[in-house]
């Protein structure tokens, strides 16, 4: 099992840990309810260590990266991020990544553990140059309505200039960080890349600030669902085209990359299941992998299910039928508990555009 | 970890105590421990009879749902409806005002076949060890 620079600051702080795609990772410290309120109403920091990342750099290595993605990262800005998906030849869904462009010639690609080798293998045989950093890279994202102010407060002051969805890289204690203004929660919030030697120093200074407090894995779950964002692995997978996935305001039909004639193809077909918010009446939760009936007729699967903490009710996303009209009612799993088809995001006062 | 002398207890976690002419039953701490925050218990209707073993009640975390076992047969005489609105009572107070269900018409030799505190604390050590 692999531990993360940040390992002993999770021990120190009491954290449950857990194995988390053969990586050592808190699921929780104080509890899952607390963590997620505490994100919603001040700020959380997350070890995201176990992430993928990698460099492109030159021309040549980012065209050729372009070419593996459905969104347009050739054409991206220089400090500004973009989300899309790695595809294979069958249009499916390798990884869902964010491409952050640097400089002009300078792309950094960021990815998940869980597929990591394949991602790995796809990259380095397109574009030879590309360099795996993950090795060499931790990841702190600072989450909450106050993340500006605990970065600024801890000495990271480029925090404050950033828009949804940008990028700049600063120095803080010699070495350099990389700061994106995005997240996985909903809430405003950052995430930094640096080096591992740096992220206790840089992880201890933040938890000094007040009000700032360390969140797992089981926190990050129940953020994310509530803002209808699929977690790789689970919601998206190499069984699943971004067009199911419903992400087709990722997908650059204008330019060319691996797996686009399927994905045209299977567009011209239609009549493919798509990623559908899905909630209860209750407290229940849908869970992963039920089985979702429509009039006792099997119609599709839920891939994420929690109880939503800051709605009140069971809230997740499930692969059914395109046709289903919102409030379509349905029911799910051993118990035949009724979900009903509803829309994203599930949490609505979220402050990550503010 | 607090495992009361006066109860008995279940390999599943569920603890039964004796309050005279009913049976009240819940599940241990260490049980809500392991589910981590409770946010939905499902409990079973006024007036059933419930075999010994069989699934009495549903309890949700946020991370999953798990069955509730029946310690022993008998007739459901109360539930505890407060949960329905504060599952977060099972984290706070297990074995009072976290309990799920009350019996009666209990067969006492069941009950007497179940663990006491100091077995249950060895079997809970042992699977934490």
């Amino acid at each position: 099992m692999r531990r993360t620079p940040l390992y002993d600051e999770h021990v120190a702080n009491g954290a449950k840990v857990v194995d988390f795609h053969g990586w050592l990772l808190p699921i929780q410290y104080a509890g899952i309810l607390e963590e997620h309120a505490h994100t919603r109403s001040r700020v959380s920091l997350f070890d995201c260590s176990h992430m993928g990342e990698f460099i492109l750099k030159g021309h040549g290595s980012i065209r050729a990266f372009d070419r593996l993605v459905c969104m347009d990262a050739a054409g991206l800005p220089v400090g500004r991020c973009r989300y899309g998906a790695l595809l294979n030849e069958a249009g499916r869904i390798v990884d869902d990544v964010i491409a952050l462009r640097l400089d002009e010639d300078l792309l950094y690609v960021v990815t998940n553990a869980g597929a990591l080798d394949a991602v790995r293998a796809r990259i380095l045989e397109h574009a030879p140059d590309a360099r795996d950093v993950s090795e060499s890279t931790a990841k702190i994202d600072v989450q909450g309505p106050g993340a500006c102010e605990a970065l600024m407060a801890a000495g990271i002051s480029a925090a404050r200039d950033l828009r949804y969805f940008a990028v700049c890289r600063t120095t803080w204690k010699g070495a350099e960080v990389i700061v994106t203004r995005a997240g996985y929660t909903g809430e405003r919030g950052y995430e930094l890349y640096l080096p591992p030697e740096l992220a206790p120093k840089a992880w201890r200074a933040l938890i000094a600030v007040p009000g700032t407090a360390p969140a797992g894995l089981g926190a990050r779950d129940t953020l994310r669902t509530e803002m209808g964002y699929p977690l790789s692995g689970q919601d998206v997978d190499e069984s699943r085209t971004p067009l199911e996935a419903r992400m087709d305001r990722f997908i650059a039909w204008n330019k060319e990359f691996v797996g686009r004639e399927a994905l045209v193809e299977l567009k011209r077909r239609g009549g493919y299941p798509v990623l559908t918010a899905i909630r209860t009446r209750d407290r229940r939760a849908p869970r992963h992998g039920f089985e979702a009936y429509a009039d006792g007729v099997a119609v599709g699967t839920v891939t994420s299910g929690v109880f939503g903490p800051s709605v009140g009710y069971g809230i997740g996303l499930a692969y059914l039928p395109d046709a289903l009209p919102p409030e379509s009612i349905l029911t799910a799993g051993p118990r035949s508990i009724e979900i009903e088809v509803s829309e994203l995001p599930f949490y609505r006062q979220g402050s990550c555009r503010d | 970890m607090e495992f009361p002398d006066d109860l008995r207890y279940t390999k599943d976690h569920e603890w039964i105590r004796d309050d005279g002419n009913v049976y009240t039953v819940g599940i241990t701490a260490y049980a809500a421990e392991q589910l981590g925050d409770i946010t939905y218990v499902e409990l079973p209707e006024v007036g059933t009879h419930v075999k010994q073993g069989a699934h009495a009640a549903t309890v949700e975390s946020v991370k999953a749902a798990s069955d509730v076992y029946s310690p022993v047969a008998g007739h459901i005489a109360e539930i505890n409806e407060e949960l329905e609105a504060r599952p977060e009572l099972v984290n706070e107070s297990p074995y009072d005002n976290g309990w799920f269900f009350r019996l009666d018409d209990v067969e006492s030799v069941q009950l007497r076949r179940l663990m006491d505190a100091a077995a249950y604390r060895v079997y809970v050590e042992e699977l934490t060890a």
